[in-house]
């Protein structure tokens, strides 16, 4: 049992800590946060080709997280590979000691560094969930036994502010069905939104984790511009804290908002635990948590 | 139908210099509809190819031609003694007219003037837009006449991605969410239990190429196992 499954399991508040894999292979400053926040925080999440941006491998990422004595939290996206490769990865990461999944679709190749890259889709995350599954059960998609077989803890992505809600849904239930055991949102600005939410599926037996992020200056112009094209929306009077602020003081003012927000979602049970975004800069991420009180 | 698009002249021009002796051979369906490769675009071509080559102070020969389909056996036979006289020849069809009239007209070689680009419909004149991916196992009864495989970019089978905003595809926010209208339109015909099923992995063994199809009434004369 990971131990990311097992805080969650006890109802005790998770944190997960997004890390940043490198375009490259240098990565002491990737694994910065693991030696600074292992003690505080349950898993090191690692994106896969975030944003359909090319980065140094996921799996790899995870397992130089172990070496370097943390948890980790594999993102696996359906978009470069097909069901053998994802079979293939899943059970690498298994045989690794990797636990913790993030099973998702991935924004689409020409959002990204690879636009003329073919993009795969052989299984969507619904599927790839049932994929996991079965593996876990000892038969592959094909329904070929395993010579061994895997333990993983299976997380999905939800939408809480999705508009429409109905398709939203459709696919949240899919992936509940599938076997998602935790569903991590993208951020969360606006609090009343995840509360919503939270009311609305309070009945599914998985745990939720918010995410939290620490925003940038071109994320902030974006939003203030309304050329935002995110899933989530961010409150003006929260925009409003970065007025006048550049450089590290507007990181700073982000790390701070963050802290609050989390500390909110945590004393209001708005999630089971939350999911910490800021650029796997460990400074920030350290500041969030004393800002929330959890350190 | 099949939509094309004709290729930069530049493009053409430069396949088809070394020889003197050209014909046009354009295709009088999909590429006419959606005016690549139709009779006025062979015409037009040859024009330009005659001027180009003018301008060159070289006199080419360029023949024009179209017939019904060129996808179809019975309209290419009458053309191959004619292909006779001429070097090379530029086919306007789609891929699958060009490669037939290659298989055809054996030792010319050929060039493409189109690049053929999706199966779609003819909106209005010059707009055409993909409905199709003729992925070999239809969803469309599922999915309220909504194409899942060739509306959503990532082909999602089971509902829509994290990226879909108020309604509209991360990939172009111009473009409607495939999952949004699929979920609009079993709504509004009452069929949204149609959704909670997942859907499971795509056949993609049906879609090894090239394919084939025999029609079951055909399959005895071409010695197919019935």
């Amino acid at each position: 049992m990971s131990k990311l499954s097992e805080a969650l399991a006890l109802n005790n508040f998770a944190v997960v800590a997004e890390l940043t894999p490198p375009k490259g292979i240098s990565v002491a400053a990737m694994l910065a946060p693991v030696a600074s926040l292992k003690g505080k925080v349950q898993a090191f999440s690692v994106p896969d080709n975030e944003h359909a941006r090319m980065r140094l491998s996921a799996l790899a990422c995870c397992r130089l997280v172990q070496e370097a004595g943390g948890e980790a939290l594999l993102h696996l996206a359906c978009r470069d590979k097909n069901r053998l490769a994802l079979e293939s990865e899943l059970l690498g990461a298994a045989a690794l000691g990797i636990e913790n999944l993030l099973l998702v679709s991935g924004d689409y190749v020409t959002l990204g560094d690879h636009p003329d890259a073919k993009p795969v889709y052989d299984a969507d995350s619904v599927q790839l969930l049932q994929i996991a599954g079965g593996l876990m059960a000892g038969r592959d998609s094909t329904g070929q036994a395993l010579d061994g077989s895997p333990s993983f803890f299976l997380g999905a992505v939800v939408i809480p502010e999705a508009e429409p809600w109905g398709p939203q849904l459709v696919k949240f239930e899919k992936k509940l069905a599938a076997g998602a055991q935790f569903f991590i949102t993208p951020p969360v600005f606006d609090l009343e939104k995840l509360k919503s939410f939270r009311q609305q599926t309070t009945a599914s037996a998985a745990k939720l984790l918010a995410a939290v992020k620490v925003l940038s200056p071109e994320e902030a112009a974006q939003a203030k511009t309304g050329e935002w094209r995110k899933v989530y929306a961010i409150p003006p009077d929260l925009l409003a804290r970065f007025e006048g602020k550049d450089g590290n003081d507007f990181f700073q003012a982000g790390a701070e908002l963050a802290g609050n927000l989390v500390g909110r979602i945590k004393d209001e049970k708005l999630a089971d635990g939350i999911y910490l975004k800021a650029e796997g800069r460990p400074d920030l991420l350290g500041k969030i948590l004393e800002v929330a009180g959890m350190c | 139908m099949i939509i094309a698009e004709r290729k930069p002249f530049k493009e053409i021009a430069a396949a088809v210099a070394p020889y003197d002796k050209i014909l046009i051979v354009g295709c009088g369906t999909c590429v006419a509809v959606c005016l690549a490769g139709g009779e006025k675009e062979v015409g037009l071509l040859a024009s330009q190819l005659k001027l180009a080559a003018g301008l060159k102070h070289r006199r080419i020969e360029v023949g024009e031609i179209t017939v019904e389909r060129q996808c179809d056996l019975e309209f290419l036979e009458p053309l191959c003694d004619f292909v006779a006289d001429f070097d090379a020849i530029i086919s306007m069809a789609c891929g699958a007219g060009v490669q037939f009239l290659a298989h055809m007209c054996h030792f010319k070689p050929i060039f493409p003037a189109v690049d053929t680009t999706f199966i779609g419909v003819n909106n209005a004149v010059g707009y055409y837009t993909e409905r199709c991916r003729a992925c070999r196992r239809c969803y469309l009864g599922l999915t309220g006449g909504i194409c899942p495989v060739t509306m959503c970019p990532k082909g999602l089978l089971n509902g829509p991605c994290g990226g879909t905003l108020n309604g509209k595809c991360e990939v172009d926010l111009q473009k409607d969410c495939a999952w949004s209208k699929i979920y609009q339109r079993l709504e509004l015909e009452g069929r949204l239990d149609n959704l909670k099923e997942i859907v499971p992995l795509h056949p993609h063994s049906r879609g090894t190429t090239p394919g084939t199809v025999i029609h079951p009434a055909y399959r005895r004369r071409y010695g197919v196992d019935e």
